[in-house]
């Protein structure tokens, strides 16, 4: 174990040193006696000669730029501060947020092996950046969808951007537009630091993919493995597949999200010109968007003939007609009506998400 | 025993949700009812994308069973109709 510097014999020579420093200019003779005093206190002055029993704090504050002095706002700064600001004079560019600005650029991993661009933190290479939609893509999207009118499922297969990113995109420019008209306050500023620190996507032509379209969501019904005895003769599809797992589980063309472009691409394949069948994959698309506003439409229309409004001079009560007897064969089904008898409510169990997963 | 068409409220501290309940009444408030026949959120509700701002509230009621609890109910404990002894005032 090294030896220890008493800590009592330190604080006398930092003493001694501050009045030095302080009393050079006026006169000698009051620091000569604080000299005196701190060398008789030193028991051992021989052995305090060969280290170094300064510290050197005060030469490193003297050296500290004048921006960091307000960012330790007159403290002594620790260790890890001081590191810090040795560091942080190498790399200027972090001191200020501005471009995509990973520390990835510079930093090597434990490895020694370079980071990805993309990877914020060096020693997660789980994490990525991954890029979000830039002000002028989005624009483009809410241009497509609400100027020209185009299908969603055409709008997301031209830019390859996912059908319900686009449907976001639509919306959150529609809050946007309106907010515009009514005046109200944006906030800008606070966007335009985020977009600046994001890798963007443009969505130019020519760029690749923004993110796959057309993927199927992998039911966990369909990962066990299962022996089912077929006879040779017999044609096994997809769908008898999907019935094998489970009466409910569909079979992967629909689930796609959008079929039209696997019945466009088959279009091509048996010899369609490429223009005609876009063409051909456009009107399907809009007819498969205006089959399901018509259900939609159709779902609030019933939705409504079960109601009953009853208007007053302060509220309008809504009446809406269910079914009492539809509460299973305990009586506490998931849908019955009303709050449930004898089941534990967990709206308050730790880790429930409480955040609404739908727009309505 | 008197049966009853009643609230129970559920819900937490300062958002009340009621069960519209059948039940003896003699039994605790929140106890199991016979039937559950409706709910009433009392809270006032806005519409998401109506810019008026007119507040509604939702009542959920099975409306048969509802006629059919009030039609074998005693009068007296008819939710919503005057009782038979409260004379009514005519005025001219």
């Amino acid at each position: 174990m090294p030896p220890r510097i008493p800590c009592n014999s330190c604080q006398t020579q930092q003493l001694f040193l501050a009045s030095l420093e302080t009393a050079t200019s006026k006169s000698v003779v009051p620091s000569a006696s604080l000299a005196i005093r701190s060398a008789a206190q030193c028991p051992s002055t021989t052995s305090c000669g060969n280290r170094r029993v300064f510290s050197t704090t005060l030469a490193k504050e003297a050296r500290t730029k004048p921006t960091d002095k307000l960012l330790l706002k007159g403290k002594q700064p620790t260790l890890q501060k001081r590191l810090f600001l040795e560091w942080i004079e190498k790399f200027e560019r972090f001191r200020e947020p501005s471009e995509m600005n990973y520390l990835s650029r510079v930093i090597k991993n434990w490895e020694g092996q370079p980071v990805a661009p993309n990877q914020p933190f060096p020693c997660n290479p789980d994490f990525r950046s991954e890029p979000v939609l830039s002000e002028a893509a989005r624009e483009k999207i809410w241009h497509a969808v609400i100027k020209n009118g185009m299908p969603l499922k055409a709008v997301s297969a031209q830019y390859g951007v996912d059908m319900r990113r686009v449907a976001a995109v639509v919306r959150m420019k529609e809050i946007e537009k309106q907010w515009e008209r009514e005046g109200k306050p944006l906030a800008i500023p606070y966007a335009k630091a985020m977009m600046k620190m994001l890798p963007k996507a443009e969505l130019n032509p020519g760029d690749p993919p923004f993110e796959p379209i057309n993927d199927i969501h992998v039911h966990s019904y369909t990962m066990q493995q299962l022996f089912v005895p077929v006879s040779e003769s017999r044609h096994f599809t997809r769908e008898d597949a999907a019935k094998a797992f489970g009466d409910h589980i569909l079979p992967p063309d629909a689930k796609m999200r959008i079929p039209e472009l696997v019945s466009m691409e088959k279009r091509i394949a048996e010899g369609m010109d490429a223009r005609d069948a876009q063409a051909l994959f456009i009107q399907e698309a809009a007819e498969s968007e205006r089959k399901l506003a018509e259900r939609e439409q159709a779902r609030l229309r019933a939705e409504e003939a079960r109601r009953i409004r009853v208007q007053t001079n302060r509220f309008e009560f809504r009446f809406e007609q269910i079914n009492a007897e539809e509460v299973g064969p305990t009586g506490r089904a998931r849908n019955a009506v009303g709050w449930r008898y004898g089941v534990p409510f967990y709206d308050r169990r730790r880790g429930e998400v409480k955040i609404p997963t739908k727009v309505e | 025993m008197v049966v009853k068409i009643r609230l129970a409220r559920f819900g937490r501290t300062n958002q009340p949700f009621y069960n519209i309940v059948v039940a003896h009444a003699r039994t605790a408030r929140n106890s199991k009812p016979l039937e559950v026949i409706g709910t009433y959120d009392p809270v006032p509700k806005k519409d998401p994308y109506d810019p008026s701002g007119k507040l509604h509230k939702d009542i959920k009621l099975d409306i048969t069973r509802a006629k059919y609890w009030v039609g074998i109910l005693e009068p007296k404990y008819r939710p919503g109709l005057p009782p038979k002894h409260k004379p009514t005032v005519v005025k001219d």
